[in-house]
């Protein structure tokens, strides 16, 4: 990871190695960003799956239950979460492929994998989009 | 919890990962062919034997995998134990609760078929 000098500005612990990083001025390498989206759309479905009994009990209760939550979920104030999910979705299951896929060597070395971290989190975003899109379309 | 990490949590993120693609996959093809259930589909699919099998797997799926995820997380960024063992704790709480509701939820629809 390449660190600017300022980074590393603020104490220093007695091994001689930085503490109190600058995270505004570490330059973060692209694998570093699909890294760290892994794991931030993984925090963000591990916190939407809280709904996950409601929404099943409500969509088995009765047909005006599974109506009204279809309804609710077509109302325009519901758009932006919905796209909060679904890119979460989307980013976190492509860079899980990403993942599998460098486990058995796939697109392991450095090139590649740099390659492969912008195009899932390019893709991520345009599936997510194009959900969005398609759901709501008249 | 032991069986849940180290090597172990591992296999497991890797296993629930596969189970949850292939579950995806499946989805995602039924919904473009098929588009959204209705209403009735849905019900017969929750009340026969392998559709709520399969979505009672998934949900575990789900948790495992969220469990194994917000456990490399904690302990990654909490460093102070006793801060970790309350976020573990509540992690853990929450995502049990979400597998036993599931099946609670589940288990009414079954009671309730005709």
């Amino acid at each position: 990871m390449a660190v600017r000098p300022e980074a590393l500005a603020g104490r220093r612990n007695p091994a001689g190695l930085p503490r109190f990083l600058n995270l505004f001025a570490i330059r973060f390498p692209i694998g570093a960003i699909a890294s760290i989206g892994h794991r931030l759309s993984g925090a963000c479905l591990v916190l939407a799956m809280l709904w996950l009994p409601d929404t099943l009990a409500r969509s088995l209760r009765s047909q005006g239950d599974y109506d009204a939550l279809l309804a609710a979920w077509r109302s325009p104030w519901m758009a932006p979460l919905e796209f909060l999910i679904l890119w979460a979705f989307c980013y976190h299951v492509l860079a899980g492929l990403r993942h599998l896929l460098m486990d058995v060597g796939v697109g392991a070395r450095l090139p590649a994998a740099r390659a492969s971290a912008r195009l899932v989190l390019g893709l991520g975003f345009a599936i997510a989009l194009v959900l969005l899109v398609a759901r709501r379309w008249p | 919890m032991r069986q849940f990490t180290g090597q172990r949590a591992w296999l497991v993120q890797r296993l629930s990962a596969l189970l949850l693609l292939c579950a995806t996959a499946a989805l995602g093809i039924y919904l473009l062919i098929e588009g959204p259930p209705g209403y009735p589909a849905w019900l017969a699919f929750a009340r026969h034997p392998a559709g709520s099998t399969l979505i009672l797997a998934v949900t575990a799926a789900l948790c495992l995998h969220g469990w194994v995820g917000a456990r490399d997380v904690v302990l990654d960024y909490l460093h102070r134990p006793a801060w970790r063992l309350c976020v573990l704790a509540l992690v853990a709480t929450a995502l049990g609760l979400v597998f036993l509701r599931v099946l609670v939820v589940l288990a009414a629809t079954l009671a309730h078929a005709p």
